[in-house]
């Protein structure tokens, strides 16, 4: 099974207005040329992008989110699975590309390519939907099923190493930013980014002064 | 640390327009943790690594929250990544409350090494920050804190010593 594959039966399942948290590796590029959105948001860190998912998540429950992660950036963030649990947030689907290798890195194997197995670790740390799939029949069902439930979902797809011939990705970091909190300021109907403090002066000591709210910027 | 101080603290929170904190249990904060856990105002994260905090806070601010990070400087260092790649690369605010292991009014010697980088670090990866040295100036560092974060659009820090947090 290959991601790109997974991938193409992805798409057309999500939403224009979902958003989704990728990784930095391959899953970036081959997720930005198959779905070409300012709803998808790249995370810089390895590791970090199913903590990032998850605020996401929590800060916007009536959005679903769906973080595209693979198993050498899952393991430096293990902790962030049973965080995830704790939390348990019912728009939030996790799907783990697990190709064993940390392929942008030479393609030296992951503790996956031995004994470690991410969804039992998944479900050890309480998420209770964590299913692992190594056939594209079943990533399409678990998929689906996952975005139908309004339950977390943890999917990790078993995938051969290797990353489509796709266009490299031009935007960086600030870019991706802007893009993406402008176009949730359109679909929300509020100002995000904090060009002013959401406070524009403190109340005064003596609290005869209150605090004075800062006027929102217009939404571009 | 005692109800006065928690008070202070999760009020100058809230008045300085925060509204997410996510924290590692940590003995010099605990009261303080329960004290946010509680309050209706704040959506509370309790965390399991304090780098995972760097990337939920992120995501939360980008829809639309207003965060701060409660840790000690151990999970700062621990953190300096996620700090450097995802918020000062990427234009990510965060306002970091970071306990001082190490700091003035230290009294165990194991903290002494963790005390003695924190400043370092802080000023290599060019994050503004202020020392937290008495109850009764927190509540206007905290406002400070915060706006200053939110227009910079980069973190800034507070050091809490341990005198501030008893």
């Amino acid at each position: 099974m290959k991601r790109y594959d997974c991938l193409k039966l992805l798409a057309p399942l999500v939403g224009k207005d979902d958003l989704v948290v990728t990784n930095l590796g391959g899953v970036r590029v081959e997720w930005n040329a198959l779905r070409p959105s300012d709803a998808n948001y790249n995370v810089f860190t390895l590791g970090l992008c199913s903590s990032v998912g998850l605020g996401l998540a929590l800060a916007l429950p009536h959005r679903r989110v769906i973080v595209l992660d693979s198993d050498g950036s899952l393991l430096l963030n293990l902790p962030s699975l049973t965080t995830i649990a704790d939390q348990s947030p019912g728009n939030l689907v996790h799907i783990v590309f697990d190709n064993k290798a940390y392929e942008s890195a030479a393609g030296g194997p992951t503790h996956t390519a031995n004994r470690a197995d991410l969804a039992r670790i998944g479900q050890g740390a309480g998420i209770k939907n964590a299913v692992r799939v190594d056939f594209l029949e079943d990533f399409q069902s678990a998929v689906e099923h996952a975005l139908a439930a309004k339950e977390v979902f943890l999917v990790v797809a078993r995938v051969e190493i290797g990353t489509a011939a796709v266009p490299p990705d031009p935007y960086d970091a600030m870019e991706v930013k802007y893009r993406f909190m402008r176009h949730l300021e359109k679909v929300e109907g509020r100002p995000l980014v904090t060009l002013r403090p959401p406070v524009a002066r403190r109340a005064a000591p003596d609290s005869a002064t209150p605090a004075v709210p800062s006027s929102p910027d217009p939404i571009p | 640390m005692d109800e006065v101080a928690t008070d202070v603290i999760t009020d100058a929170l809230v008045n300085a327009g925060v509204d997410f904190v996510a924290s590692l249990p940590e003995g010099n904060f605990q009261p303080l943790i329960g004290r946010i856990h509680a309050d209706p105002r704040l959506t509370h994260v309790p965390l399991a690594r304090e780098e995972e905090g760097v990337g939920i806070c992120a995501g939360a601010y980008l829809g639309g929250k207003r965060p701060a990070l409660l840790i000690m400087n151990a999970g700062f260092l621990d953190s300096t990544n996620a700090l450097a790649t995802t918020n000062l690369m990427g234009g990510i605010p965060l306002l970091l409350l970071i306990g001082y292991s190490g700091g003035f009014s230290e009294f165990l010697w194991m903290h002494s090494q963790i005390g003695a980088v924190t400043e370092p670090v802080l000023r290599a990866m060019g994050i503004v920050y202020e020392h937290a040295d008495k109850l009764s100036d927190v509540e206007a560092q905290i406002f400070d804190a915060h706006m200053l974060t939110s227009i910079t659009m980069r973190p800034v820090a507070l050091l809490l010593n341990k005198e501030c947090l008893r």
